[in-house]
């Protein structure tokens, strides 16, 4: 039965280990791909702790972390692109 | 029961090898567009190994459809929706004038737009 | 364009009232009632957005036929490139070979081309970073992992052989 835990607190560790790439990142980018995959292996950790559980709350938490992460990597990704190109 | 147990871990532990592989890639990769390539890896194989096994343990073990669907509808989502925000931040980054170190063995988009 | 306009609503809302029944999954009448008013408010404001072009085509049992054959189809694709991308990634930095590359596509229309590019995006190793359409045919440029030709026909042949043949059997 805790077998889910065990495969949940495992994601959860693997989000951990995208957040040094946030905090270490040279760029914009790298930290935004790092938050974006942070927030899909989160989203897969609740998954896993909702079906351990049993409590329903978690999927419908996961769902709006599921949209809101997409929303702000496009945000950040249109911020960037800045609709020109800048020389470097 | 002890072997469908054993199967939906297996699904399960096959997506955690792929989400380790991507993890490794986003740290380890040299260049901003190789770590985007790493990460495809979590949100597609990953994404799909975990929400597979999951569904399966809802619907056989646990025996509750209303959570069967509902995490079928999260992985529809995280694949149709997250190569819009890949694709977004890729040319963003392009454009904002981000290029790997190690330059590239050919680069038509900096050909076509800058000469 | 009235009648246009009237079919592209009851698309979006069919679609949304399939989507708020997968998300509830509860069938007392009041529910399935207010999702009715919900989805239709949604898709009054909505659908000059979500549809651009024919909007019954998933109401054609061909197209759908053609839809649910491509899963399969894609799933192999993906397989076999996230195999090849967790090698690299264990492998470190010497086993990748990166570029961007021009690559020619025949799909055509909006519908076609946005599915050919997410599938593009979502397998391993390739992903779309812009589309141009010089005099009448459309390009991608595709950032790729692994650079084994420079020659552009051969590269997309590589990249979407399979995947274009069956977005364009969906779409034409």
């Amino acid at each position: 039965m805790s077998d889910m835990l065990v495969f949940s607190i495992f994601f959860a560790l693997l989000a951990v280990m995208n957040l040094y790439r946030l905090l270490k990142g040279p760029t914009a980018a790298d930290r935004m791909v790092a938050g974006d995959s942070a927030d899909v292996l989160i989203c897969c950790a609740m998954v896993l702790y909702s079906v351990y559980s049993g409590r329903g709350i978690y999927l419908d938490i996961a769902i709006v972390s599921a949209l809101l992460g997409i929303i702000d990597t496009m945000l950040v990704g249109r911020y960037l692109d800045n609709g020109r190109w800048l020389k470097k | 029961m002890i072997l469908l147990r054993l199967l939906i871990g297996a699904i399960i532990v096959i997506g955690g090898i792929f989400a380790l592989a991507g993890t490794i890639g986003i740290l380890r990769m040299p260049d901003t567009y190789s770590r985007m390539q790493a990460s495809t890896c979590i949100s597609t194989m990953g994404a799909i190994g975990v929400l597979l096994g999951a569904a399966l343990y809802a619907a056989l073990i646990l025996h509750a459809p209303g959570t069967t669907v509902k995490i079928v509808v999260i992985g529809l989502l995280i694949l149709t929706v997250n190569p819009v925000g890949a694709h977004a931040i890729a040319r963003g980054a392009y454009r904002n004038g981000v290029r790997p170190e190690n330059g590239m063995k050919i680069d038509d988009l900096g050909r076509d737009f800058y000469e | 364009m009235q009648k246009n306009r009237l079919s592209s609503v009851l698309s979006t809302f069919v679609v949304c009232y399939v989507f708020w029944l997968l998300l509830t999954w509860n069938f007392s009448a009041q529910e399935l009632v207010m999702g009715a008013v919900v989805c239709l408010c949604v898709a009054w404001f909505a659908s000059r957005m979500f549809i651009h072009e024919d909007p019954t085509w998933l109401f054609k049992p061909q197209k759908l036929l053609a839809l649910l054959a491509y899963i399969p189809l894609f799933l192999r694709e993906l397989w076999k490139a996230n195999v090849d991308m967790a090698k690299r990634c264990f492998g470190g930095c010497r086993s990748i070979n990166p570029g961007i590359i021009k690559v020619p596509v025949e799909a055509k229309g909006l519908y076609a081309q946005a599915m050919l590019a997410n599938s593009i995006t979502l397998t391993p190793g390739t992903i779309t970073m812009d589309i141009v359409s010089e005099n009448g045919k459309d390009y991608y440029y595709i950032h790729w992992i692994d650079v084994t030709t420079t020659d552009r026909v051969k590269a997309g042949e590589i990249i979407k052989g399979s995947l274009e043949k069956g977005v364009r059997r969906i779409w034409e």
